[in-house]
């Protein structure tokens, strides 16, 4: 029998991606826009500003993943598949749009 | 050690693409037989990337500056200032993407079309990306080259 429910870790952590790969495009921008504050923070946090970037979206993602597993009562959000996928989609070419559009 | 490194982190990466081929494959024709292995390979896919973000990170963050001294000294500047930029941080996209994909795939079975739909789109996403990495590390090996040779030759 055919179904389509989707797990709540599926929909938390694959919006949690979208959220998270947005946020990682957004703070590459506001690092390298503020070299004295925001880098040279993320330079002093660990050995390296990219180390300190990688952590931030670890973090962010199991963060997110989790606190979005726990709406309806720990059902998850209501999601559907397709919308789930048009978020994936969309923050992956909106975060790559952004990188490689600031680097150009 | 710098040159393993070097090899080391595209072999990985690369695995890791194949990794994700074979499951968009293994999920358009899935049956029965197929579930333990697109979730296993979705595993192996996301280890993978791991494994190059820690080989290809190490490289970068120990080696990388003398590399990137010469990039953009030389006449391919662009290899650093375009192509190693976007390439580090769609990386870390790429990463997260890649640790999704056996958790979208835990919960797959063949009767399930939303989360099979979910799989081929993750795993679809990741090998455009991941080849772009590869492409981006070929143009900025190239930059590199460029530069030394141009050393060597005293232009």
């Amino acid at each position: 029998m055919e179904t389509t429910e989707i797990g709540k870790y599926t929909k938390s952590f694959g919006l949690s991606f979208a959220i998270t790969s947005v946020i990682s495009a957004l703070l590459v921008i506001l690092k390298e826009t503020n070299e004295a504050t925001v880098l040279a923070w993320m330079k002093t946090a660990t050995p390296h500003h990219w180390i300190t970037h990688g952590i931030i979206n670890i973090i962010l993602f199991v963060a997110l993943g989790w606190v979005l597993s726990m709406p309806n009562s720990g059902q998850g959000l209501k999601i559907s598949a397709n919308a789930l996928i048009g978020n994936i989609v969309a923050s992956t070419l909106i975060s790559g749009l952004l990188i490689a559009g600031f680097f150009i | 050690m710098e040159t393993f490194l070097l090899l080391a982190h595209p072999v990985t990466g690369g695995l890791a693409t194949l990794a994700a081929l074979w499951v968009f494959v293994d999920t358009l024709n899935a049956g029965e037989s197929s579930v333990a292995r697109i979730k296993n390979i979705s595993l192996i896919c996301a280890i993978l990337m791991w494994l190059t973000y820690f080989l290809g990170g190490y490289f970068y963050v120990v080696y990388y500056y003398a590399d990137k001294a010469f990039i953009k000294a030389g006449p391919w500047a662009f290899g650093h200032n375009f192509f190693m930029e976007a390439k580090e941080h769609v990386f870390l996209m790429l990463l997260i993407l890649a640790t999704y994909l056996p958790i979208a795939a835990y919960s797959y079975v063949p009767s399930n079309k939303s989360v099979r739909k979910i799989v081929l789109w993750v795993a679809g996403l990741i090998v455009p990306t991941s080849l772009s990495m590869e492409g981006s590390g070929a143009v900025i090996a190239l930059a590199a080259k460029v530069a030394l040779l141009l050393k060597v030759k005293g232009v």
